[in-house]
């Protein structure tokens, strides 16, 4: 069986590929793993992404807090990764691992007036008592493509769901696995991969048939 | 391994080739080479046009009908002393009373040299089969069809009346002769016709032959570090990932398909 079958171009590219392009991603941009309200980020920087503080009355700038997580691992459909027995990868889906770090940075307030006259030493942007956990993700997506009709197109990875590991109650984990997942998706879909750089440059592919995951590989079909 | 594969059937590749070789820029020669008894100067131009393309595994692109079609411009010059006996007045002295002896010098004549351009263009074509070449070269991945046979070239319709034009150039200023000008001009056109199809397409064989021979066509470059996302401000980097290894072949199943694998890592 050709691989072109009734179109003129093929393009594919296997999962550890694009796993190697998102390393290549988050590598040289590793902002979008570590992000940071001021206490822990002051500014945006290559390295790191500076977000708003929680706001919530009473807590006088803000709840600070960071999330930072590990270069994901993507496994295209057909499954060859382990997942949590909640998920179940099918057809067209891709799913996700990575390791998530959450911080928040725990203060007690100084404003009693014993404290008033310690409160110039204190140093409000900086993290007071930072806490943190660890959490094992694991997500299902699906692609989200566009092209036209003059060549150009790109692929982002969105996350349709997450399982966390080990979280109890239950109403926690899914509290977290919401946010987590607005998280992760609102990450991943800022992260817009050409299909010109999916096929490393090679022809000319004007696309008619995908980008579609299959056989552990995400492939277009078209025309020169 | 870390893959990405690209492919392109023979549909494909006929606009792919046919685009590629479009874009081959001008090619230009000059010298100077024999056409019968005449010795001329050259220069020529030309470009690529494709043809049908087939795809042979493992590793032959053939195209056939493959036009080089080219302009040239043809520089004679006719030494009419190579014709023509050397004519000469010779010295002659007279005696004169209260003078002397005068005598006149001898006088030789040399026939000019006739210039003439003739400018004419045509195509040549050919059936080319092409190997593939795959290089690295200054941080440069380069994948192109370079052609290993090319069978006899066949040339264009307007070839036969070059000789035409050529006596069309001379014969008016041959005529210009006085009382040998026609006589020069007929002994021109029969060497020329002496010189026949035959002669031109050996002459024109040797000077357009290296433009097809040497013919080598850019199927794919990329830098192996290649550029995924360009810099889209101080924060956000171009982010690269490394092409550690390329390869091409025509694989051949239910069609022939030219296969383009590239290996990279981060």
């Amino acid at each position: 069986m050709s691989l072109t079958g009734t179109h003129e171009v093929f393009a594919s590219i296997d999962e550890q590929a694009l796993n190697d392009i998102l390393r290549a991603f988050f590598n040289a941009r590793p902002r979008y793993r570590h992000y940071g309200s001021p206490a822990f980020v002051p500014a945006t920087t290559v390295n790191e992404t500076a977000i708003p503080a929680i706001a919530f009355p009473g807590v006088p700038g803000g709840i600070d807090w960071r999330i930072r997580f590990s270069t994901p691992v993507i496994d295209l459909f057909e499954q060859t990764q382990p997942l949590l027995p909640g998920l179940v990868l099918q057809p067209g889906q891709f799913s996700l691992h990575t390791d998530i770090e959450l911080c928040v940075n725990c203060v007690s307030r100084k404003d009693t007036r014993s404290d008033v006259a310690n409160a110039r030493a204190s140093r409000p942007n900086r993290p007071d008592h930072v806490t943190c956990t660890k959490l094992g993700v694991f997500g299902i997506g699906h692609l989200d493509v566009w092209n036209n009709p003059g060549g150009d197109g790109a692929v982002r990875l969105r996350l349709d769901s997450v399982e966390l590991v080990d979280i109890k109650p239950d109403s926690l984990e899914t509290v977290l696995e919401c946010v987590i997942r607005m998280i992760l998706d609102g990450i991943l879909s800022s992260i817009v991969l050409p299909l010109k750089a999916l096929r490393a440059g090679a022809f000319e592919l004007i696309v008619s048939e995908g980008p579609e995951i299959e056989h552990n590989h995400i492939q277009a079909f078209g025309n020169v | 391994m870390s893959k990405i594969l690209a492919a392109i059937d023979e549909g494909g590749a006929n606009t792919l080739l046919a685009d590629a070789i479009a874009s081959i820029p001008t090619l230009s020669s000059s010298g100077s080479a024999s056409l019968g008894p005449f010795s001329a100067g050259y220069s020529v131009h030309g470009h690529f046009a494709s043809g049908g393309v087939d795809l042979i595994a493992p590793s032959t692109v053939r195209i056939q009908h493959l036009r080089f079609v080219w302009q040239m411009t043809l520089s004679f010059g006719i030494d009419l002393n190579d014709f023509l006996p050397h004519f000469c007045l010779p010295r002659v002295c007279v005696d004169i009373p209260c003078v002397g002896r005068v005598c006149t010098p001898k006088i030789c004549l040399s026939w000019p040299t006739i210039g003439v351009s003739v400018p004419f263009g045509d195509f040549v074509e050919a059936s080319a089969d092409f190997g593939i070449d795959v290089s690295l070269s200054a941080g440069q991945w380069s994948v192109q069809i370079a052609v290993q046979n090319l069978s006899q070239l066949q040339f264009g319709p307007a070839t036969a009346g070059i000789l035409f034009l050529i006596g069309a150039a001379i014969t008016p200023l041959l005529l210009f002769i006085p009382f040998i000008g026609p006589f020069l001009a007929g002994a021109v056109d029969i060497i020329l016709a002496s010189i026949g199809i035959a002669g031109l397409t050996g002459f024109l064989g040797p000077i357009l032959s290296p433009f097809l021979a040497g013919l080598k066509v850019p199927v794919y470059q990329q830098d192996k570090h290649f550029k995924v996302l360009p810099s889209s401000g101080p924060v956000d980097p171009d982010v690269f990932i490394e092409l550690d290894a390329v390869s091409a072949q025509i694989q051949h199943s239910d069609e022939d398909e030219l296969v383009l694998s590239v290996d990279i890592s981060p």
